[in-house]
Formats: C-alpha cells, sequence, structure tokens
C-alpha cells in the first residue's frame, strides 16, 4: 500500500515537471491564426475566402494586385497598355520569374492559367467576371495580349482576384493539394483540420521574405482563439473572431493590434419578393428601425464602421449615406401605419453561424420589436443558410456579410437571393461596364450607392472590421487590404532568437498499422480461446448478431445522413458561384447516381477499407480518418488510463473505509465528478493551466512527429477533462460492486480465518467485483470516442470527434457516414469483445456454460 | 450500520437540490427578476450588485434571469426526454418480457443498435437534418432513453414473472398484456422511478452539452449551455459569467443523482 502510494507520488511529480514550458520559439518561424480551414488550397477552384486569406500574396500571385484603396497596381505584369476602343488590353509580363516547381513564368503559363480558368468545364468560380474575353494571345515570351469582345471595365479589377492568379502548367492539377505559384512562401505541409506551413522560397524574383517558416493554424471557436493567444500558441491572429476581448490585447504590452476595415458589407437581408418586404415604405420604416451605433456595439464590441448603402467606405468612390434613414421609432411606425401596417408584422429571421451575425440578429429582434415588427429568430448551419436563403429564398430576413469587394453588381441581378430587380439599377451598371475612365466610373459609383439607398433593399448595418492581434515582436504583418489577406511577405521578428533555428521536418504521420495489426491478434486469440469455452455454436451466433448490427448500423446510418437537406455542391462553390461549374462538380463527385446504388458502393467499399473521397478535402476518407485516428485513439485510451487510474484507488478506499468520513469525502467528490459538466471542467482546466500558469499550451496537437512527450502533453488535459465523470462512475460502480461482494460468505470464511481487511478486499473481493467493472470499462471506451467531439472543440484538437463536425457544417456526406459508422462498430465490437471476456473472467458463467 | 445517516443527509440534500430547481423553473415561468430577454447594451457586463444579483452578461442582460429561464429549458427537456424513453421504452421491456422469443429478440437486438450509435453525434445529425432548437435536443435525447427503459423493464419485469401472484394470475386465464398493465406494471414503479431520476440527470446534462454547441434551444431562449457558450470568451472580462451555469448544471446534476441514490437505496430495502 506505501509502495503503490509512493510510486503514485512520484510518477505525479514526474508529469508536473515534465509539463513545465521548456524553450522559446525560434526566430524566422511564426504561426498565425485563421479562422476558416481552407477546404483546398487552390484559389481558382474553390470560392472560400481561407484559402486567399492564407495563400494569396505569399504564395500566389496574379498579373496584378490590389492597392489598399481599390485601385489596381502592377505584379507579375509589370506594366500593361489598353487599346483606344477598350477592346484589347496588351500586358508586359516581369521577366527573371520561376514558379516553385522550376518552371519559369512567361506569356504561355500566363496564357495557360487564364485559359483553364475561362475553360468550358473550368470550376473556377469567378469565370463569369472575365466573360467579356475574347481571346488570349502569347505574343512573345514576355507579352500577353487578351481581346475582348465588349468593354469592360472591371477587367483588371477581376484580374487581381484569388480566382486568377498564375499557375504552372505542369502541376496546376494537384494545387488543391500541393500548391504551386511564384510568391516568396513555398508550400511545405497541410495538416488538415489542424494547420498549414509554408516556408520561404530561396528563389524569389523580389526581396526574399524575411521569414523561414509561416504555419497557419485553424481556430475557429473564439473562445480558442482567444485561449490560443493569451498561451502563446499563436504568434499573430488575422481576423480575429472574438471583438470582446479584443480590447484586452489592445491594453496588454504583450500585443499590438491593428483595427483596420475590408471589404465585408455586413447587412440585414430583406427577401424584396415577399410581402411586406416588397413595399418600398415597410422597407424604409424598417431602416428607420434600425440603430446602426447599438447593433456595433453590441455585436461588435464598438468595431466595425455605419454604411448607409452597399459600398465600402475606404473607397474614394464612397458616399456616406448613414443618414438617409436615421434612428427614428416615430418615424419608423408612422411609415408602417402608411404602408398599412398600423399593427406590425411577424417575420422570420434566419442567421448564418458567425457570432457577428448572431449577436447582430438579437440586436435587431429587439429593435424590430419596438415598432411593431416581430422578428422570429432562426439559427442556420451554413448549409441550411446556403438551401433556404441562397438556393431557395425561403426567408424574410437574414444577416450576413458581403466579403467579396465591389460586389455592387450583386443588385443587377435578378436571381440573387433578396430579389431586387430594377431596370433603372440594370442600367446603371451596364453604363458602369462600359467606362473606363476613372473619374467617370467614381461619379457612376456614387449613383450606384443612391440608387441602393434610395430603394432601401436592404438594411445596411456596417463594414466589417479587420481586427488583428500578433505578438509585439513580430513586424510588419499587413492586414490590411482589399482580399482580407494576411501578408507576411516583409514580416519579421524584431529581434533574433537565442535558440537554434531548426526548422521542423516534414516527417511522415507514424501510421497505426502495428497497433492495428496488434488488436486483430488480440481479437483472434480472444476468439480462439472463446470457441475452445463454450463452443463454435455460441460463438457463431454471436458473431451473426454481431455482423447483423454492423449491416442495420450501416444503413441506418447511410439512410439519416442522405435526408440532410442541403447541397454539397452549393455549400462549397459559395456565394456567388454559377450553375454550369456546380453541375461539373456534381458529376465529378458522383452525387447524380440514384441512392441506392451510392449506398452499395459505399458499403462494398467499407469491406476493404475504402471509404470514398471526401467532398471538401479531396482525398481519400481513409486517410483522413487515419490522421485524426492518431489523435482520438491515443486521447481515448490516455482518458481511459487516467480513470481507471483514479477510479480504482478511489473506489477501493471508499469502500475499505466505507461508513466512515474517509468513505464519505470520496462519495462526495465522486458525485460531483459525476454531475460535472466535461466542457465546463475542459473550460476551467484550460484557464487556470494554461492561460495564467502557462504551464501547458491551451490546445492543439503538435503531431507525433514532433516528439512523443509533447504529443502526451498535449492530450493532458482534454484526457483529464474526459476522465473526470468516467472515474467518478467507474469508481462508485467499483465501490459499490466491492461492498456487496463483502456481503457473501465467503469474504466471511476468509475473514474467519484471519485475513485482514485490505487482504480480503484486494485477493477476494476485487476480482469479483472486476466483472461490474469490466461492463463499464468497455461502454466507457465507445463513449470517450465519440464523447470527444466537444471536448475537441475546446482544445481544438484534430480529431475524429471534430472532423465530424466540421463535416456535417460543411455537408461532406462521406466523412460522415465513414467516421459515425467507424464510431458505431468500434462500439460495437467492444460490446462484443466485453462479453466474451466477461464469461471468460467469471469463474461462475464459465462452469455454467461448461455443464 | 453506519451507512443510514449519512444515506439519509444525501437523500435530504439531493432532495432539497433538485426541489430547489424545479421550483425555480416554474417560478420562472410566470416571474423572474428582469425579463431575459430584454438587452440594455449600455449596462452589459457588470459585476453583481444591488439590482443585478448575479451580474449582466455580454448584452446587457440579467444573469440571474436568465439562471432561472434556463432552469426552465433545463427541466422541460430532460422531462420530455424521459416521458419519451418511459412511454416507448417501458411498454417494449414488458413486450418483451412477457413474450419472449422473437418479440424478446427484436426489441434487444433494436436496443444494441440505438446503444451502440454515439449519442451526442446521433444528436448532432438530428439537428443538422431537422435544424437546432429544443424540441430536437428533446427528441435525439429521448431516443436514448428509450434502450435504457426497455432493458430495465425487461429485466424487473422478467423478475416479476416468475412470482407467485403473476403465476396465479396467468393460471386464472388472464392475458399476458393484462397482467403486464396490472401486475407486473405496478410493481415496477418503484425501479422505473429511480430509473427516471438517473435519466432526467443525464438529460440534462447532456441538453447543457448541445447548448454548449449551439443545437440546443436558440436564442433568445436562455440556456445554461449557451450561456456557458458565450461566457467563454468573456472569460477575461468577466469570470463570474462561466461560473453560475457551470454551477448550476452542477448543483442540478448532483441534487438528481443524490435524490436518485437515496431513492434506490430506500427502495432496496
Amino acid at each position: 500500500m506505501k509502495r503503490a502510494v509512493l510510486t503514485g507520488c512520484a510518477l505525479l511529480t514526474a508529469l508536473v515537471l515534465a509539463m513545465l514550458p521548456n524553450f522559446a520559439p525560434a526566430a524566422g518561424r511564426v504561426t498565425v491564426g485563421i479562422q476558416l480551414e481552407p477546404p483546398i488550397l487552390d484559389p481558382t477552384a474553390s470560392p472560400a475566402s481561407a484559402i486567399s486569406e492564407a495563400l494569396y500574396g505569399n504564395l500566389f500571385q496574379g498579373l496584378v494586385q490590389f492597392a489598399a484603396d481599390g485601385s489596381v497596381l502592377p505584379q507579375l505584369a509589370a506594366s500593361w497598355d489598353v487599346s483606344a476602343d477598350g477592346l484589347t488590353y496588351t500586358f508586359h509580363l516581369r521577366p527573371g520569374v520561376r514558379f516553385h516547381d522550376g518552371r519559369p513564368f512567361d506569356a504561355s503559363a500566363a496564357k495557360f492559367s487564364l485559359g483553364r480558368a475561362l475553360a468550358a468545364d473550368s470550376v473556377n468560380p469567378q469565370k463569369a467576371r472575365l466573360g467579356a474575353v475574347r481571346d488570349i494571345d502569347a505574343v512573345d515570351e514576355h507579352t500577353l495580349k487578351i481581346s475582348l469582345s465588349r468593354r469592360s471595365g472591371g477587367l483588371l479589377q477581376s484580374l487581381a482576384w484569388g480566382s486568377f492568379v498564375m499557375v504552372s502548367p505542369e502541376s496546376a492539377g494537384s494545387n488543391a493539394g500541393h500548391p504551386v505559384g511564384t510568391g516568396p512562401f513555398r508550400f511545405s505541409e497541410w495538416r488538415r483540420g489542424d494547420s498549414l506551413t509554408l516556408v520561404r522560397n530561396p528563389d524569389y524574383w523580389g526581396t526574399p521574405a524575411a521569414l523561414d517558416q509561416a504555419t497557419f493554424k485553424f481556430i475557429a471557436d473564439p473562445g480558442a482563439a482567444y485561449a490560443a493567444l493569451m498561451a502563446g500558441d499563436v504568434d499573430a491572429f488575422g481576423n480575429y473572431p472574438a471583438p470582446e476581448s479584443f480590447a484586452q490585447f489592445a491594453a496588454d504590452p504583450r500585443f499590438a493590434v491593428f483595427v483596420g476595415t475590408t471589404e465585408g458589407e455586413t447587412i440585414l437581408s430583406l427577401n424584396n419578393r415577399r410581402p411586406p418586404l416588397n413595399n418600398l415604405l415597410v422597407r424604409r420604416a424598417i431602416a428607420h428601425a434600425l440603430d446602426r451605433r447599438a447593433i456595433i456595439d453590441g455585436a461588435m464590441f464598438g468595431y466595425g464602421t455605419p454604411i448607409g448603402s452597399h459600398f465600402p467606405p475606404r473607397s474614394p468612390a464612397y458616399v456616406d449615406l448613414t443618414n438617409e434613414y436615421p434612428h427614428d421609432v416615430a418615424a419608423a411606425k408612422g411609415l408602417l401605419a402608411q404602408a398599412g401596417y398600423p399593427e406590425g408584422f411577424a417575420v422570420s429571421l434566419k442567421l448564418p453561424p458567425p457570432s457577428y451575425a448572431r449577436r447582430s440578429g438579437e440586436i435587431i429582434a429587439a429593435q424590430l420589436a419596438e415598432v411593431g415588427i416581430h422578428a422570429a429568430i432562426e439559427n442556420l448551419e451554413w448549409a441550411q443558410w446556403l438551401d433556404q436563403v441562397f438556393a431557395r429564398h425561403d426567408f424574410d430576413m437574414s444577416v450576413v456579410m458581403h466579403a467579396e469587394p465591389m460586389d455592387y453588381d450583386i443588385y443587377a441581378r435578378d436571381d440573387y437571393y433578396f430579389g431586387y430587380s430594377n431596370a433603372d439599377f440594370k442600367a446603371l451598371i451596364a453604363s458602369l461596364e462600359d467606362t473606363v475612365d476613372a473619374a467617370q466610373r467614381s461619379r457612376l459609383l456614387q449613383r450606384v450607392q443612391r440608387k441602393i439607398a434610395a430603394d432601401a433593399v436592404n438594411g445596411f448595418l456596417f463594414q466589417y472590421p479587420e481586427l488583428s492581434v500578433w505578438n509585439a515582436h513580430l513586424q510588419a504583418l499587413r492586414f490590411d487590404n482589399l482580399l482580407g489577406v494576411i501578408d507576411l511577405t516583409q514580416a519579421r521578428y524584431t529581434e533574433a532568437a537565442a535558440a537554434a533555428q531548426t526548422l521542423a521536418a516534414a516527417a511522415k504521420p507514424q501510421s497505426f498499422r502495428s497497433v492495428g495489426w496488434l488488436a486483430a491478434v488480440a481479437v483472434l486469440v480472444l476468439m480462439i480461446a472463446a470457441a475452445r469455452r463454450f463452443g463454435v455454436v455460441f460463438l457463431g451466433g454471436r458473431l451473426t448478431v454481431l455482423i447483423g448490427s454492423l449491416i442495420a448500423a450501416t444503413a441506418i446510418v447511410f439512410l439519416i445522413v442522405q435526408v440532410l437537406p442541403g447541397d454539397p455542391v452549393r455549400y462549397m462553390m459559395g456565394l456567388q458561384a454559377d450553375p454550369g461549374a456546380m453541375s461539373a462538380l456534381r458529376h465529378q463527385l458522383g452525387l447524380d447516381v440514384a441512392p441506392l446504388g451510392r449506398y452499395a458502393r459505399w458499403a462494398f467499399g467499407l469491406l476493404h477499407g475504402d471509404f470514398g473521397m471526401s467532398y471538401t478535402y479531396r482525398i481519400p476518407v481513409a486517410r483522413l480518418i487515419a490522421d485524426r485516428l492518431q489523435v482520438s485513439l491515443p486521447l481515448a485510451i490516455y482518458a481511459l488510463l487516467l480513470s481507471t487510474a483514479v477510479a480504482f484507488p478511489l473506489g477501493l478506499i471508499a469502500a475499505a473505509r466505507r461508513g466512515r468520513a474517509g468513505d464519505w469525502a470520496l462519495t462526495g467528490i465522486m458525485q460531483i465528478g459525476l454531475a460535472l459538466p466535461n466542457f465546463w471542467l475542459g473550460l476551467l482546466l484550460v484557464l487556470l493551466f494554461a492561460v495564467t500558469l502557462h504551464w501547458v499550451s491551451a490546445g492543439g496537437f503538435p503531431g507525433w512527429s514532433a516528439g512523443v512527450w509533447p504529443a502526451v502533453r498535449a492530450l493532458t488535459l482534454p484526457a483529464i477533462a474526459l476522465a473526470a465523470p468516467q472515474a467518478a462512475i467507474l469508481a462508485r460502480v467499483l465501490r459499490g460492486a466491492l461492498i456487496e461482494t463483502l456481503h457473501e460468505d465467503y469474504i466471511r470464511t476468509a475473514r474467519a480465518k484471519g485475513a485482514g481487511e485490505w487482504q480480503v478486499l484486494w485477493r477476494h473481493a476485487l476480482p469479483n467485483a472486476l466483472v461490474a467493472a469490466l461492463t463499464i470499462l468497455g461502454m466507457q471506451f465507445s463513449f470517450l470516442l465519440a464523447g470527444g467531439v466537444i471536448i475537441e472543440n475546446v482544445f481544438f484538437l484534430p480529431g475524429l470527434g471534430r472532423l465530424v463536425f466540421q463535416a456535417i457544417v460543411q455537408r461532406d456526406l462521406i466523412v460522415v457516414q465513414s467516421v459515425v459508422v467507424i464510431l458505431v462498430m468500434a462500439a460495437v465490437l467492444v460490446t462484443f469483445a466485453v462479453d466474451l471476456s466477461y464469461v471468460l473472467v467469471n469463474p461462475r458463467l464459465r462452469v455454467a456454460l461448461e455443464a | 450500520m453506519t451507512d443510514l445517516p449519512r444515506r439519509g443527509v444525501g437523500f435530504a440534500v439531493g432532495a432539497a437540490l433538485t426541489c430547489g430547481f424545479i421550483a425555480m423553473a416554474i417560478v420562472a415561468q410566470f416571474w423572474t427578476p428582469y425579463d431575459p430577454g430584454i438587452l440594455d447594451i449600455v449596462d452589459k457586463l457588470h459585476a453583481p450588485d444591488r439590482h443585478h444579483w448575479f451580474g449582466t452578461d455580454q448584452l446587457g442582460r440579467d444573469v440571474l434571469s436568465m439562471i432561472m429561464a434556463g432552469a426552465r429549458k433545463s427541466v422541460g427537456v430532460a422531462l420530455l426526454s424521459v416521458a419519451i424513453g418511459v412511454s416507448v421504452g417501458v411498454p417494449a421491456g414488458l413486450v418483451a418480457a412477457a413474450r419472449g422469443g422473437a418479440a424478446d429478440e427484436i426489441i434487444m437486438r433494436g436496443n444494441d443498435v440505438i446503444f451502440a450509435f454515439p449519442s451526442l453525434l446521433l444528436a448532432i445529425l438530428i439537428t443538422a437534418v431537422f435544424g437546432p432548437g429544443a424540441v430536437i435536443a428533446v427528441i435525439a435525447i429521448g431516443i436514448f432513453n428509450i434502450p435504457v427503459f426497455a432493458r430495465v423493464t425487461r429485466g424487473g419485469a422478467l423478475g416479476l414473472w416468475t412470482r407467485d401472484y403473476t403465476l396465479a394470475a396467468r393460471v386464472a386465464g388472464k392475458g399476458w398484456a393484462l397482467i403486464s398493465a396490472e401486475h407486473i406494471l405496478p410493481n415496477l414503479l418503484g425501479l422505473l422511478l429511480v430509473q427516471g431520476t438517473i435519466q432526467f440527470s443525464l438529460g440534462v446534462l447532456a441538453e447543457a452539452s448541445l447548448a454548449y454547441v449551439g443545437l440546443g434551444a436558440q436564442p433568445p431562449t436562455p440556456s445554461w449551455g449557451r450561456m456557458l457558450n458565450d461566457a467563454q470568451t468573456l472569460t477575461a472580462l468577466s469570470p463570474s459569467l462561466a461560473l453560475y451555469p457551470g454551477c448550476a448544471v452542477l448543483l442540478f446534476v448532483l441534487g438528481l443523482n443524490l435524490l436518485g441514490d437515496g431513492l434506490r437505496s430506500r427502495w432496496n430495502r
């Protein structure tokens, strides 16, 4: 007993010592947090802004780029000429530029890039923007000529977008997973669900980057983002998602902040097709009911610029229309009465997931209620929002941020989701397309803004702020740009770190093949022993039940998942996709086959380990699952070990001291452990050990390639949070089982023979109590595997739970099916194994069967 | 036995806590210190003071009122989910015990299939299909109560089928359904009450978890889990915001567990 306690204390001390932080981050390496993970790494094949956020300018470059004020600057095209009739653009390309794969950049590569984007079967989401292009000519090695079929005033702006970056003809096909560009950084590694790493390009044509390596970590949860910055897991955060804690960083000398603006107009979109919102007076009343200042203060904690129309304030052509409809409840009520709704009316207010939308929505609902409009809030996932609001126009009001730069032309599209259709406005847009002269364009843009405001098409709230935080040791990170890009091209540290500069070797993740084989062997041994013990018939019966359960499970999962509303293609292609690209993708992913055929194909694939191809990540699902299993499986085992290590002594001591103070105290602790929500415990643990004491990092997973000890350290807090309630359950069960067996006859005999209390417990009671404990352990393991969903989100661990949660949000059907099926199969198999071992362990049952 | 006085204390504490929270939920139906839906941005993030005993949250809402209103959701969702489990699970268990054979096999296998599903994942799936909300949370949690009650009922009923009075009733010619209803079920009530309390406490925990990831009651309806999520980013500005809802869940579940344990030990005597 004493020895056990001493060893336990020694282990605990060792654990604590090992958890203390060791070295400072090496200079030249930076970790940047970003909210959303790019689904793929090719900005020409997906509209997700996260791709450009990380890669535009750093890895990929276009012919031209945006200046901060929206004007167009040279990039890979050093200069250009426009013909007098505006139909021919001649670009003079920069010489001496190479792609990361070694191929030189020249006019043929540029022609290839643009041709690929505009091809009939291309999935480029913005190809409609270059609809005026008739011909692309590589005149000579460094001259590119683009001929148009009609004038296009927005051509240069469109070429600056991420969708039209230059790609190498040799490697363009694999850009989705292995991007190749011309920028100062090269692609190094993409750990899905976790991070994206770039390294410096030594052959860059311009000023080389000062940083050696840049890693983007994906952290969407505002709480986790806050913890990651505070704990030093990330050195910077672009587009920081938690404005409520932003002021804290501004006041902290450890950090530097940037408050800027973006191209994101946050609006209260109104369905102009539906009564009563099709009535101009009603829409104006709504505009008067809105108090923009209160919305900005409440939802964005004061960050954000009020807007009166759909145009960014920092553009030179901006005109301030916020006083077109000042906040005036009486005026709003008057307009409503005039429109025929003196008592107001009821509408739905459908909100997408981001916190700016949810919070703004709550405040707007309260403001509208003041004038008699009852807005019923419905919180939707992105896929549901895209399906109901964007695709089917089944909504009354919504709150969303339109992030694309210069996207006022959506008001000229009849089929756009808010349904504004006005001939005068369309004429304005047509003449804008026709105008190339800057001053004339500016005048037309002002008329565009006034028209949108006059017709009160939507409620215009605020321009979304750019809130960025970074470690004060970093310099020259640039966040202020039109495309929301995190520009690392000139970033550097102010002082060189003392630690040696070593780049982490991109080692292959250790496969769990060996563990898998071991488990398979163990199961085989178990089955052979079972067959010998209680006959092939019994075993065969159980096996049939097992297989039947597995089949039923796969069928149910497939059924539920197929019923999920929402279209993965629509979600992936975003707000501005065109139908041709969508059906191309749909066919590419095999979504146009009937459900039964899909099920059969999938089920058959399961049998030989082929789980299909993920929609969003475009790699085999089996690889995704294998990657994530590296986190979830060890976490579950770790939590199981912890809970057992805590529960056994607790249960034993409580049983030994039953009825006395010790038992009472321990039972009290067990009760609290049972009642504790594990995510709350996780939160408290992070706040104490990571944010306040800095003993461990706030979360994240360095990968097994970084060493066993760092990986285990990262899993410690999550395992504790997961294990606590399980330990409480196990301890209680053990205590109960032990106390029960203590009433048995053989215990009385042992005591009569002179055995001490501990001997009785350890040698006689425990083996019998183990039976009850075993059943619970089996159940706990499958619960731990699946219950990690929440814990993985609190600590941002790239595990199975997080994978399936993200997959559901992203409508990645195949991943959802496969992960749920794997978890279900694991649960069924573990139950099966526990049932068998249960019989093996309990001598009485063994005898009964043999009889 | 030295166990007795301690058991009494546990039962008393549990009963007090449970009744306290249920009373809070009932009172909140009619009155709270402030309307939890009223936003008062000017007053946001107040520390606890005379006017707001627990302070205000980031949108100026009174935290005490939100806790009270959140109790309504917790009690409501957990209660309804237990009701689902009982209304489907108990008859299933009775049928399985009474009929045996194929019916028993089917019901038990069905139980196994539902048990094998990771409950939270299924809840997330269901809410993704039908949209988040309290009703969906009820259904998702309730589905997992069904096999629990079926199993417990079946186990208890099987024992009772061998009793003398049951045999007598069979000899007298009563059908199995009538026997189940008139003789078996009333004697199972104690067992069901205990199990119901346990499932109730699990339901409160589950509702908090679902609400924490955003799949429970939607705003502006207050809910403890969602309060915890909101509080996560505000811990530096106002740490108490994370404490009150977490303690509320803890105390309520603790009370229910103690009550269940106390009831069980009383019944087993």
